[in-house]
C-alpha cells in the first residue's frame, strides 16, 4: 500500500466506470424494463461502461425461470436497441442475470430476492453494492422499499431508482418522500425524469453556460416569451388504466415540462454539482407563481386523422370511460417572478394524439426596434432561437436576412446546429445516461424531494380549480394542434403559437 | 494516381438512406475554380424547392499522402466523413511531374429527416514545384476558425519546407511512427513547440496503458519486460521509464505486444479501437498537447 498517486493513470481518459453492483429492476416484466431498459444496459455494456462486476436480478409478480427472462430481454434487445445485437456481448451480460417472482405482499419473495442477491454477490463480486430501479406504480414503492431498509445491512452502498410518477399529488409525493427519508439519505434516492438525460436537455445548459453570447440576452430585457411544446402524436397506447388516473397534467406536465422550464429559466449554479444545479432549478420552481384558471387549457381528443390514418377519440380507447373528463392536453401561461424573468410569459403546451411528435423550447426575442426596411412579403419577424429537443435533436435560429436581388427585401432563414450534423455517433438514449449516473451516485440530472414538491404545489392549485368547472369534451380532432382555446391563449396577448 | 479528366458525376435523389456522393474532378485547376466547383456541387445535392442542405463542419483535416499511402488513406478517411463532418483536404505530393495541380472533389450528403448534412473531400495532386510550396495551396482552402489537423502518412521530411509549412497552418500534427522507415523520435521532438503532435502508434498503446496502471504500486519494483511492434513497444518502454523513473531492459521486436511483470506475462487487454478510422478518430477528438505522450517521445528519443 502505498500514497503516492498512481503515475500511470495521469493522461488516460479514465472513463467514468462504476463500482461493482447488482441492479435489481422491480417491474421487470413491464414494457418499461424491455423497451428501454434493458436495451441501455446492453448498449452501455457495448460500450464497457458497466462495472466489470455487474448483474441483474429481474423481479416482478409473473412467474418466470431464469432462461425464460434471459429470452425475453435477449429478444427485447434485438428489436428496441439502438446498437447493432452482438451475441458475445449479450452473453457476458446474461450471464449475469436472474429472475425472482416477487408479490410485494409475499415475506417468501422477499426471501428469495435476498438469497439471489447473495448468491450473485459470491458468484460476481459485487461487494453488496446494490441498485434497486423501481419500475412499478407509486402505490408499490412503500411496502418494497420498507422490505429494502429492513433487510440492509452494512455491506456495500444502495441506491433506490424511482420512475415517474412520483405520488400523485403534493401529499402523496410528500408521503412518500417522508417514507424514503426515514430509511435512506437523499443521495441514495435517485428520482428520474428521463427528459433530463436527454442530450438535448442537457445541450441547453451547455448553450447557455457556455456561450458567452447568450446569457446577456437571456432575460426579459430582450426576450419576448418563451414557447415550449412537448407534443406526441400517439394516443395512450393501451395505457388507460393508468392515463385514466394521471391524465396529461400528470403525465407530462407535472415532471418533464416544469423541468424544462426550470432549465430554460434557472440561474447560472456555480458549478456542475447535483446540488449547485437542483438549487437553482428549485428557485425557479418556487417563484413560479399558480396559473390563474384563464391562463391554463384543458382539451381531450375526439376521433381524427394522424399521419393519414384514422384513429379514434379518446372515449373510445380501450379501458377509458366513455365520459371520461381526463384531459389529454394542457397548454398554460406560466410567469416566474423573479428578477430575470418578471412579466415574461412561458407559453406551454403539451398533449396526446398532436398533429406531430415533437419537443421543442422556442425563446422568442423581442423585435428589432425600428428596422430601415419596408415590410414586405413574409414581413420582419423576431428572432427566435430554437432548441429541438426530439426529433432531429438541435438548436436553430432564425435571422432575417436579404434576398439576393435587387431591392431590399429580407426574409426569415434558420441557421441550423443539428446533432446528427456535427456529432454523427448517435446520441445515446436518455436511460443509458441515467442508470450509469445512479451507479456511480451522480444525481444532477434527478429530481430531489424539493422540486418534486413544488412541481405538485403548482399542478394540485391547477387541478383544484379543475374540479369546479365540466368542459365540454372532446373539444379537439385527434392530429390537430389542440383546442381552439390554445390558440385564444395566446391570441388575447397578441401572439400565437409557433408556426409548425 | 494519373491525372483526372474533366468531369461532373452526379449523384441520385438525396432522400435515400444512403450517403449520397457527388463528384467533379479537373486538371490543372484553380484555388477559385474549386472553390466554385464546391458551391456548384452544393447546390446540385439540394433538392428543387427544399431547403438547401447544411454544411456542417467541427474541422479541416488535411491528408498528407505520398502516392504509395493514397489506397491505405482513402480507406480510412472513408470511415471518416460520418464521425466528423469536416472539409478533407487530401494532397498527394508528386514532385517528380509536371507543375500543376488537379483536382478531384466529392461532396458526401448523409440525409437527415427532410435535409441533408454535407461533407467535402478536396483531393489535390500536387505536382512538380507545387509541392514545394504547400501551404500556400491549403491556406485559402481552410475553414476560417475552425481547428485544423495533418495526418501526415508514411515517414515526415524533419527539416523540409514543406514539413515546416505544413506544420505552420496546424493545430495538431498526427503521425504513425509505425509507418516510419526509422523511429526519429529525437526529431519529432523538435515540433512539440510549433504544434501539437499524436502519434497512432501510441494510441494503440493506450489498453495497455489502462491495463498497466492496475499493477501500481507493485509494478514500480517489478521487472517489466516489453515486446512488440517497434514504434509501440517503444513508446510503452518509454512511458514505462518516464512514468516509474527508472530504467528497463530494451524492447524485443514482435508482432503484437506482450507485457511481463516478474517473468509473468499480463494478459492482453481487448483493444479500445477496432479499425485504423476508429484510431484517427480518437485523434481528432484530441485537441490540446499531450504531455504525458511527449515526455514518452522524449524519453524514446534518449535511449
Amino acid at each position: 500500500v502505498t500514497d503516492e498517486p498512481n503515475p500511470l493513470v495521469e493522461g488516460l481518459r479514465l472513463r467514468r466506470r462504476p463500482d461493482p453492483c447488482l441492479l435489481v429492476i422491480f417491474g421487470a416484466s413491464g414494457d418499461l424494463t424491455s423497451k428501454k431498459l434493458m436495451p441501455a444496459l446492453y448498449s452501455l455494456a457495448l460500450r464497457r461502461l458497466l462495472p466489470e462486476k455487474f448483474g441483474i436480478v429481474g423481479a416482478a409478480r409473473s412467474e418466470e425461470s431464469d432462461d425464460g427472462f434471459r429470452d425475453r430481454m435477449k429478444k427485447a434487445v434485438q428489436e428496441f436497441a439502438r446498437d447493432p445485437f452482438k451475441e458475445e456481448i449479450w452473453d457476458e451480460l446474461a450471464a449475469g442475470m436472474r429472475y425472482v417472482t416477487l408479490d410485494i405482499a409475499d415475506e417468501d419473495g422477499e426471501d428469495r430476492l435476498a438469497m439471489t442477491l447473495a448468491e450473485l454477490d459470491k458468484e460476481r463480486g459485487t461487494m453488496g453494492n446494490r441498485v434497486y430501479y423501481f419500475a412499478v406504480p407509486p402505490s408499490a414503492i412503500g411496502t418494497l422499499v420498507e422490505e429494502i431498509a429492513e433487510r440492509r445491512t452494512d455491506e456495500g452502498w444502495l441506491r433506490l431508482v424511482i420512475e415517474k410518477p412520483f405520488g400523485h399529488d403534493l401529499d402523496s409525493a410528500r408521503e412518500l418522500n417522508a417514507k424514503l427519508k426515514e430509511h435512506f439519505s437523499e443521495n441514495e434516492v435517485f428520482r428520474i425524469d428521463h427528459y433530463l438525460g436527454k442530450e438535448t436537455v442537457q445541450n441547453m445548459l451547455a448553450l447557455r453556460f457556455s456561450n458567452g453570447i447568450f446569457e446577456p440576452i437571456w432575460n426579459r430585457q430582450f426576450i419576448d416569451h418563451v414557447q415550449i411544446t412537448v407534443a406526441e402524436s400517439i394516443g395512450i397506447e393501451g395505457r388507460a388504466g393508468y392515463y385514466e388516473q394521471a391524465g396529461a397534467i400528470r403525465d407530462i406536465f407535472q415532471n418533464h415540462l416544469l423541468q424544462l422550464v426550470a432549465i430554460t429559466a434557472m440561474e447560472p449554479p456555480i458549478d456542475f454539482t447535483a446540488d449547485s444545479v437542483r438549487n437553482e432549478k428549485l428557485k425557479v420552481l418556487k417563484a413560479m407563481h399558480t396559473p390563474g384558471p384563464k391562463h391554463v387549457v384543458r382539451g381531450q381528443y375526439g376521433p381524427g386523422f394522424v399521419e393519414g390514418v384514422e384513429v379514434r377519440g379518446y372515449r373510445e380507447e380501450e379501458g377509458v370511460a366513455p365520459g371520461s373528463m381526463t384531459e389529454t392536453f394542457v397548454a398554460a401561461k406560466l410567469f416566474v417572478d423573479n428578477w430575470r424573468w418578471a412579466d415574461t410569459p412561458f407559453y406551454v403546451r403539451m398533449g396526446k394524439r398532436l398533429a406531430r411528435r415533437e419537443t421543442t423550447i422556442a425563446i422568442q426575442f423581442k423585435r428589432a426596434p425600428h428596422p430601415p426596411f419596408d415590410d414586405q412579403g413574409e414581413g420582419l419577424r423576431p428572432n427566435v432561437l430554437l432548441i429541438h429537443v426530439q426529433p432531429n435533436e438541435g438548436v436553430s435560429l432564425e435571422i432575417g436576412a436579404k434576398v439576393p436581388g435587387q431591392g431590399m427585401t429580407i426574409r426569415t432563414v434558420h441557421m441550423d446546429f443539428l446533432y446528427g450534423g456535427a456529432f454523427r455517433e448517435g446520441l445515446p438514449d436518455a436511460y443509458e445516461r441515467l442508470i450509469l449516473d445512479a451507479m456511480l451516485g451522480d444525481a444532477t440530472l434527478f429530481t430531489r424531494s424539493d422540486e418534486i414538491e413544488e412541481q405538485w404545489a403548482i399542478v394540485d392549485a391547477i387541478v383544484a380549480f379543475w374540479r369546479r368547472d365540466h368542459p365540454s369534451f372532446p373539444n379537439y380532432a385527434a392530429g390537430t394542434w389542440g383546442p381552439s382555446a390554445s390558440d385564444e391563449l395566446l391570441a388575447r396577448d397578441s401572439r400565437s403559437w409557433r408556426r409548425h | 494516381m494519373s491525372s483526372w479528366p474533366a468531369t461532373a458525376d452526379r449523384g441520385g435523389a438525396i432522400n435515400t438512406a444512403t450517403p449520397i456522393e457527388t463528384n467533379w474532378s479537373g486538371p490543372d485547376v484553380t484555388i477559385a475554380q474549386i472553390e466554385r466547383e464546391l458551391a456548384r456541387l452544393r447546390d446540385e445535392t439540394s433538392q428543387q424547392g427544399s431547403q438547401p442542405n447544411l454544411r456542417t463542419s467541427v474541422m479541416t483535416l488535411i491528408a498528407w499522402v505520398p502516392p504509395k499511402w493514397q489506397v491505405a488513406a482513402e480507406e480510412t478517411l472513408a470511415g471518416m466523413a460520418e464521425r466528423h463532418p469536416s472539409r478533407t483536404l487530401l494532397l498527394v505530393p508528386r514532385s517528380d511531374a509536371e507543375d500543376r495541380l488537379d483536382a478531384r472533389l466529392s461532396l458526401r450528403c448523409f440525409p437527415i429527416g427532410d435535409r441533408a448534412i454535407c461533407g467535402e473531400v478536396i483531393e489535390l495532386e500536387l505536382r512538380g514545384k507545387r509541392a514545394v510550396a504547400p501551404a500556400s495551396i491549403v491556406e485559402p482552402l481552410l475553414i476560417t476558425d475552425l481547428p485544423v489537423f495533418c495526418r501526415w502518412r508514411g515517414q515526415p521530411p524533419f527539416g523540409s519546407e514543406e514539413l515546416a509549412q505544413m506544420v505552420g497552418v496546424t493545430d495538431r500534427l498526427i503521425v504513425d511512427s509505425e509507418e516510419w522507415e526509422e523511429l526519429r523520435y529525437a526529431e519529432l521532438t523538435e515540433v512539440f513547440d510549433s504544434v501539437a503532435v499524436s502519434d497512432i502508434a501510441w494510441r494503440r498503446t493506450e489498453s495497455w496503458r489502462f491495463e498497466l496502471a492496475k499493477h501500481w504500486p507493485a509494478i514500480r519494483e517489478q521487472e517489466v519486460e516489453v515486446r512488440g511492434p517497434r514504434a509501440e513497444a517503444t513508446l510503452l518502454r518509454a512511458w514505462l521509464c518516464a512514468r516509474l523513473r527508472r530504467e528497463l531492459p530494451q524492447i524485443e521486436i514482435a508482432k503484437k505486444v506482450t507485457v511481463r511483470l516478474d517473468g509473468e506475462e499480463v494478459p492482453t487487454p481487448r483493444p479500445l479501437y477496432e479499425t485504423p478510422s476508429d484510431l484517427l478518430s480518437a485523434e481528432l477528438d484530441q485537441f490540446a498537447h499531450d504531455p504525458i505522450y511527449e515526455e514518452a517521445v522524449r524519453t524514446a528519443a534518449g535511449s
